[in-house]
């Protein structure tokens, strides 16, 4: 009888637990905001667990009531998985989008934009570089904030350096000629690149005081066919031609690449961006590699702005929160953590912290300062093909620089109307 | 007359009631076909009249035959055609003889038979995208695995050969990984066909004189030819839907030299955002595909058939 009442004691007492803890849990759902995220965070690197092992949980400490539900999607099909939601209006609260889809996605009419839809939104742009806030313009709003930022300086294995004779990097374009020649000499290529698209080239094109557009995007012909833009491009396709540049500028089948090359003492360096330094030292421990500036020509030394922008949908159904997690993101803490990572931060206040995270962000935080943003126009995928597909003509020799430059302009003037 | 007419109505009613069921079991299968084959194809053809908008609830501009005026006066949209009708013209032969060549052999009693037949089909079970990259690596011009061969061991060229760096070259190191990849499911169909050939027809042929490949092109091939023709119509098929290897071995490039249809459909579609013209692109596809279907079939049809 005793053991009877016990037993029945106890099952009460587990029903009103699971009761009180059932309930209890409706009421936390009830007054819980999910905010959620889509990004392309690198999952092999740091970058995925910094985000979920300290931003968010910092952030969800901090901030009851909101839960970040982050999604990260590999690089690649994060673009097709926007379009997949944009299409059937399934779109996340907020996104890391590539710098150049801002524009695509503010113009299908997806995005809020954020001067308007962000109170504060001036004392946050205020505190970001220049260059990688100028990426979220789009018609007369910005559309979103920067991120994260990077931008391609000349990295090389300064072993090589030595191997050809030479007692530093290239800091000029005529070093960068005599150089080349130098190193053809050596058995090697002073300098690799992967392709003809803008990413590629403009850093040529900007160092040479040429433009791909005009100031307010409306028109190619006349500044990328402009003199000093054919002048850069020539320039390339002269080393290339006397064999002083590796065939994958044009068909990445024709060779090493980069940093394959780098390491096999094939290549001496190579424009690329922050994330190379970890990377190619995971992967070739015993090269070692080192970073300067882009080579100045009359236009100085000009690289090319890449990087995330972090944007909310106007379909958001969780505006507040989501700006909230936003502000949150472009703080100092997380800037800070997020370049533990390996991501450059936008703030222009890191600029003084940034060496002390990693020596090797100083090049490029000296980059940055002059490094330019692509154009920003819903159709620079097309653009860009365009100016991969010209440039690739002039080194091919099908076309010369002049040519294919204005056949390209030509393209582009009816883009961008 | 009327004794007959009840039994005429019996016969009538139970006719109607054979169709009725005939219907229903359709039914499922056709509203399946309809669902995930028709429906996508007319919504296909309706895109491609528009400017097509993204966004739901967005207007899209009506063009009517716009995109497909396109597409005639667009040459990389002539030279993917070129393309994809060259990886056609090789691969679809080079499968079916391949093929067909290994199925013979291994119909005939070999050792280790059920051993290579395994080997033959393993590339057809292979991933694309596996395969895809590994024939990036032997096809690369500066350290991979055929220039290797050929020019630093066997000097057989005097320089490397830029195999992906130019378009025919390019084509064909594609179409010889089609062909790989394509020659194990040719084989165990034709080797299936040709295990049901009659033994007496070929004893007999034999009894009459003649010699073993005057037996395989009058009793073996004649009585396989319906699956020759299947086997063509589905290569042929499967040669225009190309799309992987190029998208991964190429891209396309150099200088659009080795679009096929379907990647630069993708890039239409997906990469610039044109689902308008992208869908022209593919509604032209499915044309083609489809003229050249009928065309095999008719073609391959036995003179009795074509007669009656």
């Amino acid at each position: 009888m005793r053991v009877r009442r016990v037993i029945a004691f106890a099952c009460v007492g587990a029903a009103v637990a699971v009761t009180a803890a059932t309930a209890s849990a409706h009421v936390d759902r009830a007054h819980t905001t999910t905010v959620t995220f889509w990004d392309a965070y690198s999952a092999g690197g740091g970058e995925v667990k910094t985000l979920e092992s300290v931003v968010i949980p910092g952030f969800e400490k901090t901030h009851p009531g909101i839960v970040v539900k982050d999604v990260t999607i590999p690089y690649n099909d994060l673009h097709q998985k926007l379009i997949t939601g944009v299409a059937g209006g399934q779109l996340p609260d907020l996104v890391r989008s590539d710098i150049i889809w801002v524009p695509e996605l503010a113009n299908l009419g997806v995005l809020a934009p954020l001067d308007k839809a962000m109170p504060d939104f001036k004392k946050y742009a205020s505190r970001v570089f220049p260059g990688p806030l100028a990426t979220n313009y789009w018609r007369g709003h910005y559309y979103g904030l920067p991120l994260d930022t990077n931008t391609r300086i000349f990295n090389y294995n300064p072993a090589a350096l030595s191997a050809i004779g030479a007692s530093g990097p290239p800091r000029t374009f005529a070093q960068l000629v005599s150089l080349s020649a130098q190193a053809k000499a050596k058995g090697y290529d002073l300098y690799a690149e992967s392709g003809t698209s803008c990413w590629n080239v403009c850093p040529w094109i900007w160092s040479n005081g040429g433009t791909i557009t005009n100031s307010t995007y409306t028109k190619a012909t006349g500044y990328l066919n402009g003199p000093k833009s054919v002048a850069a491009i020539q320039m390339l396709v002269d080393l290339y031609k006397a064999g002083e540049m590796p065939g994958i500028i044009i068909n990445s089948n024709a060779g090493l690449g980069t940093y394959d090359g780098i390491n096999q003492n094939k290549y001496v360096g190579t424009l690329d961006g922050p994330w190379m330094d970890a990377i190619f030292s995971a992967a070739y421990p015993k090269t070692q590699i080192t970073g300067s500036l882009v080579p100045a020509g009359p236009g100085g030394s000009v690289s090319v702005v890449g990087g995330e922008d972090i944007v909310m949908t106007s379909a958001s159904k969780n505006k507040s929160a989501a700006l909230t997690f936003l502000r949150y993101m472009l703080g100092y803490g997380t800037q800070a953590q997020m370049a533990l990572a390996g991501q450059m931060p936008v703030l222009k206040s890191s600029a003084k912290w940034l060496t002390r995270v990693h020596p090797y962000y100083a090049t490029y935080v000296k980059q940055l300062a002059t490094a330019r943003p692509r154009t920003p126009t819903p159709k620079w995928t097309q653009i860009d093909q365009v100016i991969t597909t010209d440039v690739a003509k002039a080194f091919q020799g099908s076309e010369s620089a002049q040519q294919a430059l204005t056949d390209a302009a030509q393209q582009i003037d009816g883009l961008l109307k | 007359m009327s004794a007959l007419r009840p039994r005429f109505r019996t016969t009538n009613v139970r006719r109607r009631k054979e169709v009725t069921a005939a219907y229903l079991f359709l039914a499922p299968g056709f509203l399946l076909f309809a669902l995930v084959i028709l429906y996508p194809i007319a919504r296909a053809f309706q895109i491609s009249l528009y400017n097509w908008s993204l966004v739901p609830g967005q207007a899209s501009r009506f063009l009517g035959l716009h995109n497909y005026n396109r597409a005639i006066h667009d040459p990389i949209f002539w030279r993917a055609l070129e393309n994809t009708g060259f990886y056609m013209a090789v691969t679809v032969p080079g499968q079916i003889i391949l093929g067909l060549a290994a199925a013979v052999l291994l119909d005939a009693w070999l050792p280790g038979r059920g051993l290579f037949r395994t080997l033959f089909y393993i590339p057809v079970v292979t991933s694309w995208v596996v395969v895809s990259l590994l024939f990036q690596y032997l096809f690369i011009t500066d350290g991979g695995l055929i220039n290797w061969i050929i020019h630093d061991n066997l000097h057989v060229v005097g320089h490397n050969i830029d195999w992906l760096g130019s378009r025919w070259t390019a084509m064909l190191a594609l179409s010889i990984l089609g062909i790989w990849k394509g020659v194990g499911w040719a084989m165990v169909i034709f080797l299936a066909a040709l295990q049901g050939v009659p033994v007496e027809l070929k004893e007999a042929a034999a009894v009459d004189g003649a010699k073993a490949w005057a037996r395989f092109r009058a009793v073996s091939l004649s009585a396989i030819r319906p699956v020759i023709a299947f086997v063509t119509v589905m290569l042929v098929i499967g040669s225009f839907n190309v799309f992987i290897s190029v998208f991964l071995m190429t891209q396309g490039g150099p200088l659009d030299e080795t679009q096929v249809i379907l990647t630069y459909m993708y890039r239409w579609a997906f990469s610039y955002l044109d689902f308008g013209y992208g869908s022209a692109l593919s509604f032209i596809l499915t044309l083609i595909v489809f003229v050249f279907a009928v065309g095999q079939l008719r073609l391959f049809r036995r003179p009795s058939e074509a007669r009656s």
